[in-house]
């Protein structure tokens, strides 16, 4: 019987499939589709959606599946210690972070595509056609970077989500800003995804595979491992453990770079220049996801290397803060968005890296979907302020579009973390995971993850006040310019999608209620269950993915080591929320009032540092242009001169020779008579004087 | 009957009256003649040899290495008539374009 399972490709297939309608009738040149080709776009992320929601439904019963569908490339002999020959294949993994995972993108998917019908289609765009084929081979990738089943894939449609995010922010190519910033997202990524490449290389050398489940898979065979049972190869005379470390932070490049974590993260407040729909689907909900969901994806590897962990967690602390100061001076609304967005994806490493593998996937969740919200809000917004983006141009707007006012109060709730809208419970627990494992593990990964958590938490402070800022800025007040007195009006296409968000950044974190489980004793943190799975058999022992046994491999002495310290939920939920409330307060306060003044500009030299993103641009331009630049001349001249040089130095050997010896063929036919005969007379007596003729 | 290696001495004077002639030479026509010895020499060769050792092959292949000179000499007639259509002169020493 066809289960779900059995139509589970046509999720990956649906959008591509619009992606071929869309690039098929703009190459007939011929006005084929009604809404510029956004209802193919529609019609297959629905179909996406409604297999999604079956698959998830399907792995909720207890199935999962992961099998290969295709293998493109196969080895014949086993080279080394590897059990088998190399194989390169296709296939799905579908369990329940997949599947999770799955809706969320297929949803978010859904309604930017509807929301896009009233933010270009309403608007007047033109080049519909390639904005919508942009958008299906956009979900397409990222859809199948979900179901990957082994690491080579997730990379090959991970360079493919790169590709859309560069087509979709250089949409409007012909004004001066987005081509140059489609070019910095793709070059900052590519530089990420360079070591992404060699560690999946060297995952194939160490394990001889790439699969992520099941028995076979690279995580179990790095945890047998460490633990004895089975042998690796290791390079450079490295232990397994500091090899798998050396793997982790080479794969964690891409994360870094496709995540925009810190160094990497200066290409995402460019990528704004992008229709704003965009922004939200792939620079807030999902793309941007890919890089922490790579990490959750092999967390059972990761598990077992602490120093990753480590990194992980003061990268993500490190940025969360980082950007979170830099949202607080912003002007324009999506730029605040583009920096709470890199914070955010801080916070979802930092939940990671601190063994929170539930709590940075629950982070990954809600904020996929305030964040669209967010995002969508703001393209709301803009559409009313006729393309202005200047938050000191609106104030007032609460009153003349009160949808879109609600529903952007709810997500800026819920990224603030006040309770009881999503971004507090995961935020929360995130800030929880950390702080327990910091403070019950012992040595430099406990110390790691205490500084990491001292950054997460001075970032919820920031976080309450740079969105209430922008809140308070956008909607309340009196207008601030004309075009604010007389907004534009948007249309059920906009206000479809900012609702159905809104009520999900309203109830989705009711999915995990940690704090709450503790003080009433309900069973209520789904999450956990659902990423935990049956405590005896079913898909956790068949595919190893489950919560339970990376709990284990951080617990133990051969993985991670940590130790979790007996604290109360409730201490650091209410400690994080006063902070964030104190920050929202203060934004309230300072420019709650009809005409608020600037007062970040009272901050002096710090405004300017922070306006100016601590000079990381200007830092990493005089790298290239100051570094690498003079680096790659000095390596030219040694190409051209001395590579070159010593070939070039060969073939002039026989090239002069040659036109010396051509000189012997003069033309004249008596030269050539007696040439012959004196080599023959000098064959023959060569010949006399070794066959000793003589 | 007269030993074989006065047939071979005999062959290597024409061979090297012929050879000599090509080397020295600047006449065309003479040029094709001192070929010709050194066809010939060759010729006396197989028939001494074959005279040697009683078979008719070498013989045989004097017959074949005869019709060889005859046209042999037709290609260089030839290209002797248009040597002197193009220099108004045989010598081969004047046409120096076929090389490099």
């Amino acid at each position: 019987m066809a289960g779900p399972f059995d139509y589970s490709p046509a999720i990956v297939a649906l959008p591509f499939l619009s992606f071929c309608v869309a690039v098929g009738v703009a190459l007939s040149g011929r006005d084929l589709l009604p809404k510029g080709g956004a209802l193919p776009g529609i019609a297959a992320t629905a179909g996406s959606l409604l297999l999604s929601l079956w698959t998830f439904f399907a792995v909720s019963q207890g199935e999962t599946y992961n099998e290969t569908i295709y293998t493109w490339a196969a080895g014949t002999q086993v080279t080394g210690t590897l059990g088998e020959p190399l194989e390169l294949t296709f296939g799905l993994l579908l369990d329940p972070l997949s599947a999770m995972m799955l809706v969320i993108v297929s949803l978010v998917a859904l309604l930017v595509h509807v929301f896009s019908l009233g933010y270009m289609n309403d608007e007047g765009e033109t080049g519909l056609l390639r904005y919508y084929a942009g958008l299906g081979l956009f979900t397409a990738s990222m859809l199948g970077f979900v179901v990957a089943h082994n690491l080579l894939m997730a990379f090959m449609f991970f360079e493919l989500v790169g590709l859309c995010s560069y087509l979709l922010i250089g949409f409007w190519f012909r004004r001066s800003g987005p081509p140059s910033a489609a070019k910095k997202a793709f070059l900052v990524t590519r530089f990420g995804d360079y070591f992404f490449l060699i560690g999946v290389v060297a995952v194939f050398a160490t394990f001889g595979t790439a699969k992520f489940a099941g028995a076979g898979s690279f995580p179990m065979m790095a945890s047998n491992a460490l633990e004895g049972e089975a042998a690796v190869n290791t390079f450079f005379g490295l232990e397994p453990q500091a090899w798998f470390t050396v793997i982790g932070l080479l794969v964690l490049g891409g994360v870094i770079g496709k995540s925009a974590q810190f160094p990497l993260h200066t290409w995402l407040p460019d990528a704004m220049e992008g229709p704003t729909p965009v922004s939200a689907l792939i620079h807030a909900a999902t793309m941007v996801a890919a890089g922490v969901y790579l990490i959750a994806r092999m967390y059972g590897f990761y598990a077992v290397a602490p120093t990753a962990l480590a990194v992980i967690a003061l990268v993500g602390g490190f940025t969360a803060l980082f950007a979170a100061s830099m949202g607080l001076v912003k002007k324009e609304i999506k730029q605040v968005l583009a920096y709470s967005t890199i914070s955010q994806y801080g916070y979802i490493m930092l939940g990671l890296g601190a063994g929170g593998y539930v709590a940075g996937t629950f982070h990954l969740l809600t904020h996929a979907f305030f964040k669209a919200l967010l995002f969508l809000g703001a393209g709301s917004v803009i559409i009313a302020m006729h393309h202005n983006e200047n938050m000191w141009d609106m104030g007032g707007l609460k009153d003349k579009m009160p949808v879109t006012y609600y529903t952007f109060l709810a997500g800026s709730l819920a990224l603030a973390g006040i309770v009881p809208f999503a971004g507090f419970w995961s935020k929360d627990e995130v800030l929880y995971e950390a702080l327990v494992h910091g403070l019950g593990t012992t040595g430099g990964l406990g110390t790691a993850l205490l500084v990491a958590y001292g950054m997460g938490l001075l970032a919820v402070l920031f976080t309450g006040f740079y969105t209430f800022r922008m809140v308070m800025l956008t909607f309340h007040g009196e207008p601030r310019s004309d075009t604010a007195r007389d907004p534009h009006g948007v249309g059920w296409n906009v206000k479809l999608p900012l609702v159905v968000l809104g009520i999900l950044a309203t109830t989705i974190g009711f999915v995990n209620m940690v704090p709450v489980q503790e003080l009433t004793g309900l069973h209520i943190d789904f999450l956990h269950q659902w990423l935990y799975g049956p405590e005896e058999g079913g898909w956790p022992e068949l595919l190893g993915t489950g919560g339970a046994q990376y709990h284990d491999a951080l617990f133990a002495e051969y993985g991670a080591g940590m130790d979790a310290a007996e604290l109360s939920s409730l201490l650091p939920a209410v400690l994080s929320l006063g902070l964030a409330l104190f920050g929202a307060g203060s934004a309230y306060v300072l420019y709650g009032g009809d005409d608020p003044d600037p007062y970040t500009d009272k901050l002096g030299p710090i405004k300017d540092v922070l306006y100016n993103n601590y000079y990381q641009d200007e830092y990493q331009v005089w790298l290239a242009e100051g570094v690498v630049l003079p680096l790659s001349k000095k390596a030219d001249t040694f190409d051209q001169g001395i590579i070159d040089g010593v070939v070039n130095g060969v073939s002039s050997v026989s090239l002069f020779s040659g036109s010396r010896l051509k000189r012997i063929q003069d033309g004249v036919v008596t030269h050539y008579a007696a040439m012959i005969t004196l080599s023959l007379t000098a064959i023959l007596v060569a010949f006399a004087l070794l066959g000793g003729w003589f | 009957m007269v030993p074989v290696k006065y047939y071979l001495l005999l062959s290597a004077a024409v061979f090297c009256i012929g050879l000599y002639g090509l080397l020295t030479r600047e006449n065309a026509l003479l040029f094709l003649m001192s070929v010709e010895l050194m066809l010939n020499a060759a010729n006396i060769n197989f028939i001494a040899f074959s005279l040697q050792w009683g078979n008719l092959t070498g013989q045989v292949f004097s017959l074949f290495l005869m019709a060889l000179a005859a046209a042999e000499v037709a290609v260089g007639i030839g290209i002797i008539l248009v040597l002197y259509r193009n220099f108004k002169e045989i010598n081969v020493t004047v046409p120096r374009s076929m090389r490099w």
